[in-house]
């Protein structure tokens, strides 16, 4: 088991986001996380990768609790992640964000990088080699000296999941990859994340789009109100009344 | 007729296009410095070149002697621009390095008779060890209160200097420095402080360049851009931000205590809150996220300081006058925004030409 949620609580004010949610995921596989809107699909997301705290439970990655540490560990331990809202850096271009991704992985400290060591300078130019490898995996080779900002909204999502990429992941957490996507780009988008399922990447991912989730999904698990209604593969899932009676309601 | 005309603007643009060219090595480039060509450039060496000939060919004391003080400004600068302008952090009590750099050259070399470029060193280290001790808890705030912070800091540091008068002489402060010297060549002169003080400024934009084009400026910029997008890479803000304004104490650091063996004097008025202000006012004035700009405005308010010398006591007006003009009329700062109008201004004037030669 990759990743496992605990009995998860997560109360905001009095509103209960979160109510002892349980569920797995295995190693090599691709999971689809589903529900309607408040559902709270993208607070267990937050919870996953430390951006919020739970106020009970308990999260296991790689048979290692994981709760309670500070973001920026989880991510060293190889959980990476986007984000609904966009969360690329606009004051860099492409590639260097890319580059930012590897930033456990290249060498060098302040003073180190100040003085231009010859192990930084050698450190970097591998780094920009494999930066421009992932850009051209995912299409936006031909962007790599842009700034960040000027990209169009759909490369700037694909651009995230570049960066999150460049930190050798393990575990890939997309928050709503899909939405606000135009045609093509999501087919594009679709073609890359079944690339990146080959290659080994467990998948953890919110979507609305049925279609997509069920196409590309081994599992799936459908939240909603904070509970786990439902919890299987697609095709059973997509039987399910509660599951069937939640999406329809709010459609 | 029509041919006389056509040439004629053939002229123009290549006035035009020398012109930018011309500009271009001048005035900073915004964007440029942090794509791909980074290192040591055309415009590096134009600046180089420069620096070295300026005062032989402007040889007036008082000149250099004003130089010298905008070099100081400009050591400053750039270790807040690292701060402010790439991290995207506020600190408004910068001054205070400056004058922990001044009083630990001072005291060393007048009590203790360290030579001064060792005393350079602690200074620098002095400095970066008091922002280790306050930046934990001080960086966790964020705009204006982290503003209010720093400018707290800078005022209790005012303080204990004035009070605690055995160890840093009060108001009066400490005289009779004595002069930077190294290796037993003394820096007497304006002369030889200049070159001293630009030295020292080469090293450090070379330092920060490499700075900002490795993981770590990228860490900078990242921090700036999305903390939770820098988090979620496993970048460690709170760390990136202690580390940024480390840097930033011991530039300021060396600053204070190359000006204290400049002067001869460290005394409390130098490193109001005054001072704080006006190295804001620079790496604003110079334009945020790049590392000239910020020297180019320590320079320009140096010399308007001067200028306005008679006036001083109204110094305060006048400087928040500049900064909301600045903040209104050049919110990326000055550099920045002329380049930009500058780049509007052909492509118009492109423009224009292409029309009419379409009527004709």
């Amino acid at each position: 088991m990759l990743l496992s949620v605990e009995e998860i609580v997560k109360n905001y004010d009095g509103v209960r986001a979160l109510n002892r949610i349980s569920l797995q995921v295995r190693k090599g596989t691709v999971k689809g996380l589903m529900g309607p809107n408040g559902a709270g699909k993208s607070t267990l997301f937050h919870l996953i990768s430390g951006m919020e705290k739970p106020d009970s439970g308990r999260i296991c990655f790689k048979e290692k609790e994981i709760s309670g540490l500070p973001t920026h560990e989880i991510s060293q331990r190889g959980v990476g992640r986007t984000f609904q809202t966009l969360q690329v850096f606009g004051n860099m271009t492409v590639v260097e964000n890319v580059l930012t991704g590897m930033h456990m992985r290249i060498k060098g400290g302040l003073l180190s990088s100040g003085l231009w060591f010859p192990w930084i300078r050698t450190s970097e130019e591998v780094a920009m080699k494999e930066a421009k490898e992932i850009l051209e995996q995912l299409g936006l080779f031909g962007r790599w000296k842009w700034f960040a900002s000027q990209l169009s909204y759909g490369e700037q999502k694909q651009l995230e999941i570049a960066r999150a990429l460049a930190a050798k992941p393990d575990l890939l957490l997309l928050d709503e990859p899909v939405a606000g996507l135009t045609y093509p780009e999501a087919k594009q988008l679709a073609v890359n994340l079944s690339r990146l399922r080959e290659t080994g990447l467990t998948l953890f991912l919110i979507e609305h789009h049925m279609g997509m989730v069920m196409e590309i999904a081994d599992e799936v698990a459908v939240l909603n109100n904070g509970e786990l209604l439902a919890e299987g593969p697609p095709d059973v899932v997509k039987k399910d009344p509660g599951v069937i009676e939640a999406y329809m309601l709010k459609k | 007729m029509v041919e006389q005309f056509q040439k004629e603007f053939r002229k123009r643009d290549l006035f035009y296009s020398i012109a930018l060219w011309f500009l271009s090595l001048i005035i900073p480039d915004p964007q440029l410095h942090y794509r791909k060509e980074y290192g040591f450039r055309k415009r590096d060496l134009f600046y180089l070149m420069t620096i070295l000939w300026l005062p032989l060919i402007w040889s007036d004391p008082h000149f250099h002697h004003l130089m010298v003080l905008a070099g100081i400004h400009g050591i400053l600068a750039l270790g807040l621009t690292l701060f402010l302008g790439y991290a995207g952090q506020i600190s408004l009590g910068h001054a205070a390095f400056f004058g922990i750099g001044s009083y630990t050259t001072a005291i060393l070399t007048t009590r203790y008779g360290v030579p001064s470029f060792f005393a350079l060193w602690a200074s620098a280290l002095t400095a970066s060890l008091v922002a280790f001790l306050i930046g934990r808890p001080i960086l966790k705030l964020k705009g204006y209160f982290l503003a209010l912070a720093t400018l707290g800091f800078g005022e209790i540091f005012l303080v204990m200097v004035r009070e605690s008068s055995s160890l840093t002489g009060g108001v009066i402060g400490i005289f009779d420095i004595p002069f930077f010297s190294f290796a037993g060549f003394i820096f007497d002169t304006f002369l030889k402080q200049y070159y001293l003080i630009w030295g020292v400024l080469v090293g450090l934009v070379l330092f920060s360049k490499n700075l900002i084009r490795s993981k770590m400026g990228r860490a900078f910029l990242a921090v700036a851009s999305s903390e939770d997008g820098a988090s979620a890479v496993g970048i460690d803000v709170a760390r990136i931000k202690l580390g940024v304004f480390i840097i930033g104490a011991a530039f300021a650091g060396s600053a204070g205590s190359l000006f204290a063996s400049v002067m001869s004097t460290a005394n409390p008025e130098t490193f109001s809150l005054n001072l704080s202000v006006l190295i804001v006012m620079m790496v604003i004035l110079g334009g945020m996220g790049n590392l000239y700009g910020p020297i180019a405005g320590a320079i320009f308010l140096t010399f308007l300081i001067d200028g306005l010398s008679r006036y001083q006591e109204y110094s305060l007006p006048v400087y928040g006058l500049i900064l909301i003009l600045l903040l209104i009329f050049f919110p990326d700062g000055i550099g920045t925004r002329l380049r930009v109008r500058l780049i509007y201004l052909i492509s118009y004037l492109g423009r224009k030409r292409r029309r009419e030669k379409v009527e004709l």
